[in-house]
């Protein structure tokens, strides 16, 4: 067999999952699990296999079929091989398999069992497609693709309301980024004549100017499509209500891969943007990472405190973009992919034992029940605030050091006060949870959970702790070149390689891990309620309420869109109906009513008419 | 004789045929009819799929000389613009024929006029003689206001059909007052379109009377197609008609304007298609942007989906106002998609209505866990509707978009926004409201679609859906030489640009061979070609 149908196959194999699932295997739940873990675990055997094969920079960059061909418009349903998207595939087939086996147990006698998996199928095959595309058009198409997984997947229990609100408000604020989205490549088609990025690339090296006017605007209406996906302020209010989903699903999509398609779509393109574009894209990422850092802290509810954290970390991916490192962004994805996808399953894991309580106010001590949830927990935990030697240190510390390097002192601040937040509401999750005394009946019962949920944690719990030091930046380094390149070789030189290259953003990110953790410490090792909710009195209430961007967007936005929908239909009943059909109708009315005047039955009349008739006749044969 | 002939022949015969069947026959009406029209639809996919690509043509031609003295002849024949649609055509009447089960008195009529309408419009799509496609639609179209009178639902019936009929017959007697005047005033004698569009490309119209009768064809199709602001009679008339009715006109005899408008009017009256482009780029923006405000506040479904049907012709007339190969192809495209996509989505609805009796949305919910099949195939529909890639209308719309941002840029913008996001909020709040949500215990008895052949026109029209939606080339590259026919005669000055940059991206058409050939010296590279192309433009 050619090397070359690998791919093919990676990335079909699991729509034919999904595919067969919904037409045939419906009835049968296993089969339809069975089918979905295989085709998922298939294509991460396929990557492994096609990656050591042709390497990480292969010979053939491009598979491409022509899609669509009409004059200057050419689209190409193509796939592009270079480091960024073997890493890419690897992390989310990976990452895919490991969540789907979790599933299994999880799921485990849900109604909606087969489609639950069809569903995850199909987002493996979407976002396969995301990271894969070799043109703009073809990743348009996958990122809708991956919208309608997501909406599918976060109204899976659609008869909750809140499910299917969340659903329908993620898809339609992703469809607002994806709105400028498609204006941004329309733009980029008309001034560059191409949709392919490697063709982009070369007219943008050859000619740094190509853009010309719009290289700005091009490159921020590209950019929207990321602050949809990613939920970047101000279209970030979807992801926490996306919790309503299933676990799994909240780890697989909303945390690990989906949501980091924004990030790697920016450094996919980065070519494109151009400096006053990238230091827009620096502040609002900085700026998400603060906010929603800032709301985490006072959140209740186990799964949306992570899915602020995610906000807040992928805040810092799109500002590693926006300072122009798209390495440190792409180092801190895949760390992030790992500990954030352990800290929601084990948050799965939490939730299944004590009966479905969300709430950590209701939770307490689990520590002892669920030990090997607990151990894996605390492993993402250390790695999301920057533990040395856990991964998420080499990586948060890369970014700050970026900042650093360009001497952005603002995004700087914001990046070390963020990394203080985070280990704060981090530990008093971790704190409230696992430790001080049971809250609930549902907490005394606690158990752990199956085999076959706690082998997934125990495999992302190693990939959490050793995927800072094992090379993965220099995947990227091959793709983006460092200005001032020193490989760090060996494992030892890896180990210590921020202390070498940056000691300062180093220590200084540790101190911020201190001061969160001694805080939460004080707070929260032995409370029963929150202390902050009376500390910071309406702080903490806007906190809890998310600082009221929902209600913003509802009284103004949304009632606008409403009011013109009310007024156009207004409009269109007493204005178009009426006129148009009092038009027609009138007319043919009045038409009849003046011709009956004339239908008196009066021979008189008939006769003056019929004389009148004759006159004019005559009159305009012979005034001729 | 020519294979159209038989695509919709057969349904017009087995029409005579019922005729002759007595009254209470009713499985044998209704077989007769859906064997016709399944012999029509593999009789039309067997055609499309021998069509010839890249080639511009009529394939499949077929003429009969009948009235010499007028000029007119039984004429047939495909090509690119209407080979899909009679294919959209065909396979949507089986469809119509296959959902015709809520029908339940005076089936004999009701099962004549369906095969008249279907046979009718089908025979429009495939007439190359102005006479008969006027003759064809005309015959397709009166059956329409009949079925809403009498098998029509809700209170308002006879109002929507007194409606729809003074609306449309209005819109095509203008249309025909239009034709007419071209027939008189082009000196041809001859009412074959072929022939007709050859002598007035040699001997054009004069200005003045292309800009007199331009207008009557526009707004006469228009009215027929639902342009704003003449839409008003789509919404009632759809909300009332019986499903078969309404997933044939809104699928079929709608196209029907805008065929009209590509195949005669863009093609015969170039100026005075230049000059109105614009105010048809912006009522086009009447259709995409205020019906679908309009759509987000309807409470009934199907009067959602009438003006989520109005709004989506939006695309297709922002595509024929671009007058460019791109544009028109995605017009094409989009008249394709959106025929099977109205036909499913009033199939859909159609079938909840019977069992539910209502399609007011805040009387449903939580149907999915009742019909998990039909509420399956209803959440596609409304992606598909809301322009979702791997449906043929993301294809067609996306091509629509790519051939209009050049020309008519704030148009294409706002276009967008109504594609993206007014089309999702509408659709995904019908779903939340009528599929998601507590199922309330009135609706516990209701059924899904209990065996294969209840299923079957919903597969059939998502199949069509998916299959041109993943692979759009199968109509794109039958749809381009011809399109790109009638655009060089529409509008040479763009036709000649958008061919050097076709000449670029693609030299392998045949269509556009020809055309670099006659491109002057320095051809050879892209960037001498780019010159010429811009000094041209000046």
């Amino acid at each position: 067999m050619k090397l070359e149908v690998l791919p093919w196959i990676i990335l079909f194999l699991p729509l034919l999952s999904a595919a067969v699932i919904t037409l045939f295997t419906q009835r049968d739940k296993k089969l339809s699990a069975g089918i979905s873990v295989f085709a998922v675990v298939v294509s991460f055997i396929l990557t492994v296999i096609f990656v050591s094969a042709v390497g990480w920079e292969p010979a053939k960059r491009e598979l491409a079929l022509n899609w669509l061909d009409i004059g200057a418009f050419h689209v190409d349903f193509g796939l592009h091989f270079d480091p960024l998207s073997l890493a890419m595939m690897l992390i989310v087939t990976g990452v895919a398999s490991l969540i789907h086996i979790y599933s299994i147990g999880y799921m485990n006698g849900d109604r909606g069992f087969s489609r639950f998996f069809a569903c995850l199928s199909l987002f493996t095959f979407s976002m396969l497609g995301i990271v894969l595309a070799n043109n703009f058009l073809q990743l348009f198409i996958f990122w809708e693709l991956v919208g309608i997984s997501s909406y599918l997947l976060v109204g899976f229990w659609y008869e909750k309301p809140s499910a299917a609100d969340a659903a329908k408000k993620a898809f339609l604020t992703n469809r607002m980024g994806d709105f400028g989205f498609i204006l941004g490549i329309l733009t980029i088609w008309a001034t560059l004549g191409s949709l392919n990025f490697g063709a982009l690339q070369e007219k943008l090296v050859s000619d740094p100017h190509a853009l010309g006017t719009v290289a700005t605007i091009a490159g921020l209406l590209v950019f929207c499509g990321a602050v949809g996906k990613s939920a970047q302020f101000p279209l970030h209010v979807w992801l926490p209500d996306a919790m309503e989903g299933p676990t799994p699903v909240s780890a697989l999509i909303h945390a690990a891969t989906m949501v980091a398609a924004g990030v790697y779509m920016l450094c996919r393109i980065l070519f494109l943007l151009n400096a006053p574009a990238l230091e827009v894209i620096s502040y609002i990422g900085g700026f998400t990472a603060l906010l929603a850092a800032l709301i985490a802290i006072q959140q209740n509810d186990i799964k949306r405190i992570l899915a602020y954290s995610t906000l807040s970390q992928l805040g810092y991916m799109v500002m590693a973009v926006g300072l122009g490192g798209p390495t440190p962004a792409m180092f801190h994805l895949t760390t992030h992919a790992f500990f954030k996808a352990l800290l929601f399953l084990g948050s799965g894991s939490v939730i299944l034992a004590t009966h479905h309580e969300q709430d950590i106010w209701k939770m307490g001590a689990l520590r002892k029940k669920t030990p090997v949830t607990f151990w894996t927990f605390m492993i993402a935990t250390l790695a999301l605030c920057g533990m040395w030697p856990f991964s998420g240190f080499y990586s948060k510390d890369s970014i700050l050091g970026l900042a650093m390097e360009r001497h952005n002192h603002i995004l700087l601040g914001v990046g070390l006060f963020v990394a203080i937040l985070t280990a704060f509401y981090m530990f008093r999750l971790v704190f409230v949870v696992f430790y001080g005394s049971t809250k609930s009946d549902h907490a005394e019962h606690a158990h752990e959970s199956p085999a076959v949920m706690l082998w997934p944690l125990r495999i992302l719990a190693i990939l959490s702790l050793i995927a800072g030091f094992i090379g993965v930046e220099g995947i990227f380094t091959r793709q983006f070149p460092a200005e001032n390149a020193e490989a760090a070789a060996g494992f030892s030189q890896y180990l210590f390689a921020p202390f070498i290259h940056a000691p300062w953003a180093a220590s200084a990110g540790l101190v911020a891990l201190a001061i969160g953790f001694f805080a939460a410490f004080a707070l929260y090792a032995k409370a029963d309620k929150d202390p902050l909710v009376e500390k910071l009195g309406p702080l903490s209430r806007a906190m809890r309420n998310r600082f009221y961007f929902d209600e913003l967007y509802e009284a103004t936005f949304i009632r606008l869109h409403d009011t013109l929908a009310a007024i156009a239909n207004w409009f269109d009943r007493w204005i178009i109906e009426g006129a148009c059909i009092g038009f027609l109708r009138g007319g043919t009315d009045l038409t009849g009513r003046a011709l009956r005047l004339f239908q008196t039955g009066n021979l008189q009349t008939y006769a003056f008419l019929f004389a009148l008739g004759v006159a004019a006749l005559l009159f305009w044969i012979l005034g001729k | 004789m020519s294979i159209l002939t038989y695509i919709f022949g057969l349904p017009l015969a087995a029409a005579v045929v019922l005729a002759l069947v007595p009254r209470n026959f009713r499985v044998i009406m209704r077989l007769v009819a859906i064997l016709a029209t399944l012999a029509s639809a593999v009789l039309a996919i067997i055609m499309f799929a021998k069509f010839q690509t890249h080639f511009a043509g009529y394939q499949f031609e077929q003429q009969v000389e009948w009235v010499k003295a007028v000029g007119i002849s039984y004429h047939v024949g495909a090509d690119g613009i209407n080979v899909g649609l009679i294919l959209m055509g065909a396979i949507v009447a089986f469809a119509a024929a296959c959902c015709s089960w809520e029908i339940k008195e005076r089936e004999k009529e009701f099962y004549i006029l369906l095969l008249v309408m279907s046979g009718g419009i089908i025979g429009a799509f495939a007439s190359l003689d102005l006479f008969l496609f006027y003759f064809f639609h005309e015959l397709a179209l009166v059956p329409t206001f009949i079925m809403i009178g009498l098998w029509g639902r809700g209170e308002r019936r006879n109002y929507a059909a007194f409606q729809i009929t003074i609306y449309l017959s209005v819109g095509a007697l203008i249309a025909l007052i239009g034709l007419i005047a071209l027939y008189l005033q082009s000196g041809a004698h001859t009412f074959d379109i072929p022939a007709l569009t050859d002598y007035i490309a040699k001997n054009p119209l004069p200005a003045n009377v292309q800009q007199f009768i331009f207008p009557l064809l526009l707004f006469g199709f228009g009215i027929l197609v639902s342009l704003w602001p003449f839409h008003s009679w789509a919404p009632i008339g759809y909300g009332s008609a019986p499903t078969p009715t309404a997933m044939l006109h809104a699928g079929v005899i709608k196209k029907f304007g805008l065929y009209g408008l590509i195949r005669i009017a863009l093609p015969m009256m170039p100026h005075a298609a230049q000059s109105w482009m614009q105010i048809i780029a912006w009522l086009a923006l009447g259709n995409l942007i205020y019906c679908g405000w309009v759509a987000m506040r309807q409470k009934d479904f199907n009067w959602l989906v009438g003006y989520s049907s109005v709004a989506h012709m939006g695309f297709i007339f922002l595509g024929i106002a671009t007058l460019s190969l791109i544009g028109v192809t995605g017009a094409v495209l989009v008249m394709v998609a959106h025929g099977f996509l109205a036909a499913l989505t009033f199939a859909l609805s159609g079938y909840i209505h019977e069992q539910t009796g209502t399609l007011e949305m805040r009387k449903l919910g939580g149907l999915l866990f009742k019909l998990p099949f039909i509420g399956a195939a209803l959440i596609m529909a409304a992606f598909a509707g809301c322009g979702l890639p791997g449906f043929a209308n993301f294809a067609g719309e996306i091509t629509v978009f790519f051939g209009a941002w050049n020309e008519f840029r704030i148009v294409t913008i706002l276009a967008c926004w109504g594609a993206m996001v007014i089309g999702a909020v509408y659709m995904l709040r019908a779903i939340r409201t009528m599929l998601h949500a507590e199922l309330p215990e009135k609706w516990a008895n209701i059924m899904d679609a209990p065996h294969i052949w209840r299923k079957l026109p919903f597969v059939l029209l998502l199949t069509a859906l998916l299959v041109f939606g993943c692979l759009p080339r199968l109509l794109t590259d039958k749809i381009k030489p011809s399109a790109w026919n009638i655009v060089q005669l529409a509008n040479p000055i763009v036709a000649k640009n958008a061919d050097l940059k076709t000449a670029q991206a693609n030299a392998a058409d045949a269509a556009i061979k020809q055309e670099i050939q006659n491109i002057p010296a320095g051809s050879q590279s892209d960037t001498a070609i780019r010159e010429t192309a811009v000094k041209e433009q000046q």
